[in-house]
């Protein structure tokens, strides 16, 4: 659905973004990730064509994209990280979602903004002018713009940030199922826990390379170093811990009241030669539970700690 | 005591007001300057260029006459204008004046002994020039008229003293007569037998000026160089100049004189074609057209005099003639179409204790032997309630004359000023409303 | 195309549905039509028995004097030749036109700062469509300004006994050119600012330096000058749409249909420059700030 190759910008002598291939298929919720300043907005604004690249190119739809193209355009929906309330302010949430509805060009667009309003709980307030709404109301607001033409590509900056649980649980819900309904989202945000529940592949750049980019499951068991395996007992006797750490294919082990965590190799999977052990220590483990490496872990390793093991990991550094 | 304190008092005012026109007394400074007898469309006028000024303007296609001297040149503050004192110093220069144009090749000329004169007709403007020998034909001939009128003048004096003569003594024999009683009835046939008294001669009904001699500048339109050189063909220092050399835009517009009943020496000229004018209707009016030109007001302005000021990208109409044996056309609003000719008319003195006036058809035998009519102009009657008339010109053959058309408006100082106000505050309260409108959405929602 | 076209409606729409709900537009129009009402009042009470007579109203001598100082004597025998409407449409017009100019110019320079424009480019449309929008308003207000003064001087002339005057109504059809020339500067001036403090600037500077051209080109002046400044006038006047204006105007004053036409058709095509330039500095510089 959208495919760059060597997706290039450059600022006099900095270069923002370089040489970025991406690959987005239909129907993946698509996360963007990369600290401030990584080349994250300047490849964005590429992809929405409000810049031109300085070289590379750009496919959507299978189509080659360039700024002009506002057929291709018409068929994203953005919902900007700040909602720039300015000079729509005057306006209601109905006249707002009409005007944007106009520039569509959608015709009797009244049923399809009833709807949405309903989905995100806004219809209470269709007639309220947008200066009265609050953060979370206003991002709601902006999503149901980006969804009024019925975009094939949703773009989301940021969605959920500033809102209250219960906000980010409603956009949250409302992704999830504009997702189910065949929209591919791309999402940039650097609230990892929230891309980890939401999305199915997430792309990390770092100083205007892209470092990885691959499927959630995938690259967070790429990323991994170890495994770690949390063993729930009655009771941990003493000097236990010491006498597992001692194990040939055990890296570590620590203890939390009557949970050890035991780190082995990822390649192989140890919770066999562990149960063995115990039951032969007359000890029986209530429970075994595998325990993956977080988003937030692997970004940190990724763009700090490891950069040069992505080239064996799938990066394209 | 008091009068020497009065004396004092009146002196001290005289030194007051006499040192500040002792301090401005203007520097006469020595110049070479172009003297410009300049055609202005009806007749000619004589302005200078100072040594500083530039350029001078003058008309295409008329002939316009040029000499270069050296004079004293001063600043009179009063008039705020620049004068020459040739009575001080006048020496102009013999030689030849080189004018360069961006068409016109190189062109020398000579000065040339020159007179004209305006002969008018049936249209007043009729300027005759003439040139070397013609000229001198024209002004011998003109002189040999003088000549002959003031052999004429002559001849009817003597012949007036003989008259009056002849008169005082048969006056006197009558009034001896009847001092002795006797019958004057004799004396009538003396009286009968005494000739006509003579009639005073008339001079020549136009003025020929002077012979003189100079350059005569009749080139197309455009801007030119021009230099003088001397005898020897030296090039006067300071004498380079540009000339502006302009033609009228449009010719022959029509123009009005209106003159109101109630203020006859304060007329106001219509000149823009087809403009509307506005008056209260209080009282008549009295037209008198004129034929006018068109001209840039700048250069217009500077031909007249080189130092004046004008607006370069402004044409104004210049009054040129009358209209001889014109007709004025008066629609109003609803009534047939009148025609207007002209007529005598006469400012009589209102009798009484009231200063005043009013302007009465010229009647010679009301008005008296001897008198002329004070003006003659179309008449215009004005009804407050008539609101609008419209005027226009026909020649003496009965056309019409283009652009001589003018609406007469006769405004109405309404009562009503205070609704076309409110009507002007229209959007104000419009605002009001569409705030409301717009308040009472929001808070629906 | 279409997809422009249609932003261009829609917003365009938006704008002048915003003009009429605000009190900008209100208020302005009042201010012009308060001025028109004051100078032909003014007017009338200057009229005796032998037409105008500036002396009768202090306003009146003021502006015959300050005009006549500045421009000469014939210059204000022509601009009431045909009474006081001429003069009043242009003393109306002048605050309506700032409103219109400056209020597009903060609100092109304040949306673009604040993101409002880049969330229209997220639509199917892009800056120079936003920029045709407000130009779509000004020209639309411009036409609603000139219905209402002259539905307003109508009204005013009938119950005075006035009348329009041809030059009134060529100068209404001149207005909407000079007016279009004016909000395409301003589109340029918006453009290539970063703020709408310094569009406004911008805007204003080159506004005023063409209005000293013209008033300087066109005063009365003494004698036949060229030097440096005449120069420049001389190149930067072809730049003024104050230049083809006056050359209409006087078109007008001497039954030149063609000259009228010709110069209207010169200020459309100094506005298609501007805006064509507009739309390349726009595109390279893009809608964010």
């Amino acid at each position: 659905m959208i495919q760059t190759e060597g997706l290039t910008k450059k600022y006099g002598d900095f270069t923002a973004v370089d040489s970025v291939d991406l690959s987005i298929p239909a129907g993946e919720i698509y996360g963007f990730l990369g600290p401030n300043g990584a080349g994250k907005t300047s490849t964005i604004m590429m992809l929405l064509g409000i810049t031109s690249p300085t070289a590379g190119r750009i496919q959507l739809f299978g189509e080659e994209y360039t700024s002009g193209r506002l057929d291709l355009r018409r068929r994203i929906g953005v919902v900007p990280e700040k909602h720039p309330v300015g000079m729509w302010s005057w306006m209601t949430a109905g006249e707002y979602l009409s005007f944007f509805a106009d520039i569509f060009g959608l015709k009797n667009p009244g049923k399809r903004i009833e709807d949405l309003l309903t989905q995100v709980q806004l219809i209470g307030v269709a007639n309220k002018r947008i200066s009265e709404f609050s953060r979370g109301m206003l991002q709601k607001l902006s999503i149901v713009r980006a969804l009024l033409h019925d975009p094939d590509i949703l773009f989301l900056d940021e969605p959920i940030s500033g809102l209250d649980p219960i906000g980010i649980k409603q956009v949250r819900d409302l992704i999830i199922a504009e997702n189910r309904e065949g929209r591919t989202i791309f999402i940039s945000s650097h609230l990892l826990s929230e891309m980890e529940k939401i999305c199915h592949r997430v792309a990390i750049i770092f100083n205007g390379k892209l470092l990885a980019e691959d499927s959630m499951d995938i690259l967070l068991l790429k990323l991994a170093r170890d495994r770690e395996i949390d063993i729930d007992l009655e009771e941990v006797p003493a000097g236990l811990a010491e006498e597992i750490e001692k194990l040939d294919f055990v890296n570590s082990v620590s203890v939390t009241e009557n949970t050890i965590a035991v780190k082995v190799p990822k390649e192989g999977d140890y919770r066999k030669d562990i149960s063995r052990f115990l039951i032969k220590k007359e000890l029986i483990p209530l429970q075994f539970k595998e325990k993956s490496i977080s988003l937030e872990e692997a970004f940190v390793t990724i763009t700090h700690d490891n950069v040069k093991l992505l080239a064996g990991v799938g990066g394209k550094a | 005591m008091k009068k020497l304190r009065f004396t004092l008092l009146v002196i001290a005012l005289a030194v007051l007001v006499i040192i500040p026109a002792v301090a401005d007394v203007p520097v006469r400074k020595e110049e070479l300057i172009y003297s410009i007898m300049a055609f202005l469309g009806k007749e000619y006028s004589g302005t200078f260029a100072r040594q500083d000024a530039g350029t001078f303007y003058i008309m295409a296609g008329v002939d316009n006459f040029i000499t270069i001297r050296k004079t004293l040149v001063y600043f009179w503050p009063i008039t705020r204008d620049w004068k020459v004192d040739t009575d001080a110093l006048n020496k102009p220069f013999e030689g030849t004046i080189e004018i360069k144009g961006k068409n016109m090749p190189l062109k020398k000329l000579k000065q040339v002994r020159y007179t004209y004169y305006n002969a008018p007709g049936e249209y007043q403007v009729n300027w005759k020039v003439f040139m070397g020998s013609a000229a001198d034909k024209e002004w011998k001939k003109y002189s040999e008229l003088v000549a002959e009128y003031w052999k004429a003048v002559g001849q009817y004096y003597k012949d007036k003293a003989r008259y009056e003569a002849g008169l005082n003594a048969l006056t006197k024999r009558i009034s001896e007569a009847r001092k002795k009683g006797e019958d004057t009835k004799k004396f009538l046939k003396d009286l009968n037998a005494l000739k006509k008294p003579p009639e005073q001669p008339k001079g020549p009904s136009y003025y020929v000026r002077p012979l003189e001699k100079a350059f005569i500048f009749n080139l197309p339109p455009g801007e030119y160089t021009v230099r003088f050189l001397t005898k020897d063909g030296k090039i006067m220092e300071g004498s380079e100049k540009k000339v502006v050399v302009y033609k009228k835009r449009r010719a022959n517009g029509v123009g009005y004189d209106v003159i109101p009943a109630d203020r006859w020496t304060r007329p106001v000229q219509s000149n823009t074609p087809s403009s509307v004018l506005y008056i209260d209707g209080t009282t008549d009016l009295y037209l008198r057209p004129f034929y006018q030109d068109e001209f840039n007001d700048l250069y217009y302005n500077k031909t007249i005099k080189n130092d004046s000021r004008g607006n370069p990208n402004i044409m104004k109409w210049v009054r040129i003639q009358q209209v001889p044996k014109a007709r004025v056309e008066v629609t109003r609003k609803g009534a047939t179409t009148q025609v207007v000719l002209e007529k005598p008319y006469y400012i009589q003195q209102t009798k009484g204790a009231s200063l005043g006036y009013k302007i009465v058809p010229f009647d010679p035998k009301k008005q008296g032997e001897g008198r002329q009519p004070s003006l003659r102009a179309f008449y215009i009657p004005i009804q407050r309630d008539m609101k609008y008339l419209k005027v226009s010109l026909q020649d003496k053959n009965g056309n019409y004359l283009k652009g001589s058309d003018r609406q007469v408006r006769i405004i109405i100082r309404s009562q009503n000023s205070l609704f076309i106000l409110l009507l002007s505050l229209l959007p104000l309260a419009l605002m009001f409303l569409v705030i409301a409108i717009r308040s009472k959405k929001y808070s629906q929602g | 195309m279409n997809y422009r076209l249609n932003a261009v409606k829609a917003i365009s729409r938006r704008k002048i549905f915003e003009t009429f709900i605000t009190p900008g537009f209100y208020i302005a129009l009042s201010v012009s039509l308060l001025l028109g009402y004051f100078l032909i009042n003014g007017f009338i009470n200057s009229i005796d028995s032998s037409g105008l007579n500036y002396g009768l109203n202090p306003v009146y001598e003021l502006i015959a004097k300050s005009l006549s100082g500045a421009f000469g004597g014939t210059f204000v025998i022509k601009l009431f030749s045909e009474g006081p409407f001429l003069f009043a449409l242009y003393i109306a017009y002048i605050p309506f036109l700032l409103y219109l100019t400056i209020s597009s110019v903060f609100k092109f320079g304040f949306e673009k700062k604040v993101g409002a424009i880049e969330l229209l480019v997220y639509g199917p449309s892009d800056g120079t469509s936003y920029f045709l929008a407000s130009l779509v308003k000004d020209i639309v207000l411009t036409f609603v300004f000139l219905g209402a003064i002259l539905i307003f001087f109508w009204i005013t002339a009938i119950v005075n006994n006035l009348v329009l005057g041809p030059e009134f109504f060529y100068s209404c059809i001149v207005i909407l050119f000079l007016s279009l020339a004016f909000f395409s500067y301003g589109i340029i001036s918006s453009v290539v600012t970063d703020s709408a403090a310094s569009g406004i600037a911008l805007f204003l500077g080159i506004s005023v330096f063409f209005i000293i051209l013209q008033m300087g080109s066109f005063a009365i002046i003494s004698g036949y000058v060229t030097n440096l400044s005449n120069v420049l006038a001389w190149v930067v006047k072809w730049v003024s749409p104050l230049f083809y204006w006056h050359l209409a105007l006087s078109s007008i004053g001497y039954g030149n249909g063609g000259v009228f036409v010709v110069n209207l058709f010169l200020l459309l095509l100094l506005s298609v420059v501007i805006l064509v330039i507009s739309h390349l500095v726009l595109k390279a510089r893009g809608v964010r700030v």
